[in-house]
């Protein structure tokens, strides 16, 4: 199948800058948490249907490797977040739109994206080594 | 290519149509996102954390009414809002007619299963005879 190798090779080659880079940024933040939502409401629906199995899906998400994930996902939340109100509120209201506003734009949601997360990758990060090095339980 | 230099933008979203209102629903439900899905991670992967998460903890939580009917929400609109993203994604890469009608019902089928459960889940509430859980 070439399509997918023309989507990789056409990302690459295509220079679409800062609104290109949102556009790819949107795309893999939205997959990755929907990947992890699905999953999520799967596992937490084993409260009802097989609670004793909960316990089995709390222990995967307590794996180390699990919890660095959990840092990443809460990253692409925030910036899905962000740049998806920047979408929002540029299709809702077209009047807000200037073209030199466009590409200040994506650096906005990115900044606020690190202003956000930060904060939280460090209390995360910090119960990530605490458990992980630590023993804290 | 590089002369088309916009200085103003129209937006016109086909609006009686299916896909416009799919259009705007999908600005809407990613407005109302920002403080459901947000506050949800804060509280429960920031401040309160994966090792202090277990069955007694979501009993506690869904014990309140406000909680149950706010993760109600976040599940219909969230879960919506990713299927059908999923679907604006693979359809710019499938053409094709039928496989993309395959998809389409796939996704919706996945969507209903899924949201379902999840649903099921949160009006039952932690089951009974959860092992060394203490009832309520």
């Amino acid at each position: 199948m070439s399509p997918l190798r023309t989507v990789i090779t056409g990302s690459v080659r295509y220079r679409g800058r800062e609104g290109q880079l949102a556009f790819i940024l949107h795309r893999l933040s939205g997959l990755g948490t929907l990947l992890f939502l699905a999953l999520h409401i799967l596992d937490t629906s084993t409260v009802y249907f097989f609670p004793a199995l909960y316990k089995e899906a709390l222990a995967l998400y307590r794996h180390p490797l699990f919890m660095l994930g959990e840092i990443f996902l809460v990253a692409a939340v925030i910036y899905h977040g962000t740049n998806g109100l920047r979408i929002a509120l540029f299709d809702l209201f077209p009047r807000l739109w200037r073209a030199e506003r466009e590409k200040p734009s994506v650096y906005t949601t990115l900044a606020v994206t690190v202003v956000l997360w930060l904060p939280a990758a460090f209390i995360m990060g910090r119960s990530l080594i605490g458990h992980t090095f630590l023993g804290w339980e | 290519m590089t002369t088309l230099n916009p200085t103003s933008r129209v937006v016109s979203p086909p609006p009686r149509s299916l896909d416009g209102r799919i259009w705007l629903l999908m600005r809407y439900s990613g407005i109302a996102l920002i403080p459901l899905a947000w506050i949800h991670v804060l509280i429960q992967d920031v401040l309160v954390g994966v090792h202090r998460i277990d069955l007694d903890y979501v009993a506690l939580r869904w014990a309140t009414l406000g909680w149950r009917v706010y993760d109600m929400a976040l599940l219909g609109f969230a879960f919506a809002h990713g299927m059908n993203g999923l679907r604006q994604v693979l359809e710019d890469y499938i053409t094709r007619d039928r496989p993309r009608r395959l998809v389409r019902w796939g996704l919706f089928a996945a969507w209903l299963v899924i949201t379902a459960i999840g649903a099921a889940a949160i009006v039952g509430g932690v089951g009974r005879g959860a092992g060394e859980v203490g009832g309520s």
